[in-house]
């Protein structure tokens, strides 16, 4: 039987890996489609907003990553127990969110000397965002409440983005790095992480 | 019934999503709107330094679109099943890119000349592309003379008003092209709820 849900992206983490990670720390199967960037321009005018990624789930096509990933978490059981908690988490994930496109725009930057002017302000909006998470941080070694959610692995994915440019910037953050040790350690993440292929981004 | 409290400045900006949902669902709620001079004092003792954020018996939220989709669930407009939920979550973050384009050009770009044509760049093709996918994906909802999900208002409508504020505020005719679009934001100003929140809510420029 086909598996209920059919995940679009490119073959890279980036957008998609938030969802991908939600899936594989529930233990659940999915199709993990991944496009060529020739095959994308074909594609894109039959999405729903023209991006991606996409999920395609009981015939609907839904868009937006982060819809998709809350929607993802929902349905595993990754969302938080409460209305409440639930909030509390999309609060994590909106403010981690942002340090997104910032170090996309990095990654991404030719000229050396605007790549050295965009490290530096990526640098110090990561001391910022941190800042902010370990003060909120929950102490039992997960961001929100005593269990992982779907905020400590979106937070695991771009944290390791983090330790790429940086490596050692959670350890000066002891609850943001229980939480990511946590997720680390999870059986079903290290499992996945130890198959998952490396893309550059 | 939980005590809300809504903290932000004088204006609609950030906190008019969640503001018209609590109007939607006729939740009374402080409308506490800070001066800049009071923002100092107020900052420290937000989650994460910034506003809107709101109370909920003494727990604080933070993060706009979460406290409107945490609105909305309350009083359960935030669609019915989970892949609804999902797409109310879909067609505001939609709403949300377009806002934050705006909010690109108007609020963090200084230099008049990069300002102008940012502005030009959005109106002229950004906007327009997106327009068009809202447009069809309004119309894939039964036929597009309803809402953006099911059979009834959700978070999605509130954002959706608020760009639709914006936008036709710098260009009248925007919504031509997208009968519609056109047809639901008047929907959306008669509902129960907003319909006289409107009426009431203070005039502000942004």
């Amino acid at each position: 039987m086909a598996p209920k849900y059919k995940l679009t992206y490119f073959d890279a983490r980036g957008r998609g890996e938030p969802t991908r990670l939600i899936f594989a720390a529930a233990g659940v199967e999915f199709e993990d489609n991944r496009l060529t960037f020739e095959e994308w321009p074909a594609i894109k005018p039959t999405t729903p907003m023209g991006g991606l990624p996409l999920l395609e789930v009981d015939g609907v096509t839904l868009c937006q990553s982060l819809a998709i990933a809350r929607f993802a978490a929902r349905d595993v059981g990754l969302a938080g127990k409460s209305n409440l908690e639930q909030a509390q988490a999309d609060m994590f994930v909106d403010e981690i969110s942002e340090l997104l496109p910032k170090m996309a725009g990095l990654f991404f930057e030719k000229d050396e000397a605007v790549k050295a002017e965009k490290q530096k302000e990526v640098e110090e909006l990561i001391v910022k965002t941190y800042t902010i998470l370990e003060k909120l941080s929950g102490s039992a070694g997960y961001l929100v409440g005593n269990r992982l959610l779907w905020c400590d692995l979106i937070f695991f994915n771009i944290a390791s983005n983090v330790e790429n440019l940086k490596p050692g910037t959670v350890q000066n953050y002891p609850k943001l790095a229980k939480s990511y040790e946590n997720v680390k350690l999870n059986s079903r993440i290290a499992a996945y992480l130890a198959k998952r292929k490396e893309t550059p981004f | 019934m939980p005590s809300y409290k809504l903290y932000y400045f004088h204006g609609r900006g950030r906190a008019e999503p969640a503001r018209l949902m609590l109007a939607a669902a006729g939740l009374p709620y402080e409308d506490i709107r800070l001066e800049y001079e009071q923002w100092p004092e107020y900052k420290p003792k937000m989650p994460m330094g910034q506003a809107p954020v709101l109370e909920v018996d003494g727990t604080m939220i933070c993060q706009s679109v979460a406290i409107a989709r945490f609105v909305a669930k309350e009083s359960g407009r935030a669609g019915k099943t989970n892949i609804e939920q999902a797409w109310a979550d879909m067609m505001a973050d939609g709403f949300v890119d377009m806002l934050n384009k705006m909010a690109d050009y108007v609020w963090y770009e200084e230099d008049e000349a990069r300002k102008a044509e940012k502005k030009k760049t959005f109106f002229d093709t950004t906007l327009p592309e997106f327009l068009g996918y809202f447009e069809k994906l309004l119309v894939a909802n039964n036929g597009g003379g309803g809402f953006f999900v099911g059979d009834g208002l959700t978070h999605a409508e509130a954002f959706f008003l608020c760009l639709s504020d914006d936008i036709i505020a710098e260009k009248p005719n925007v919504l031509s092209p997208y009968p519609k679009l056109a047809a639901l934001v008047e929907r959306i100003k008669t509902y129960p709820g907003i319909k006289e929140w409107l009426a009431k809510r203070p005039q502000t420029p942004f």
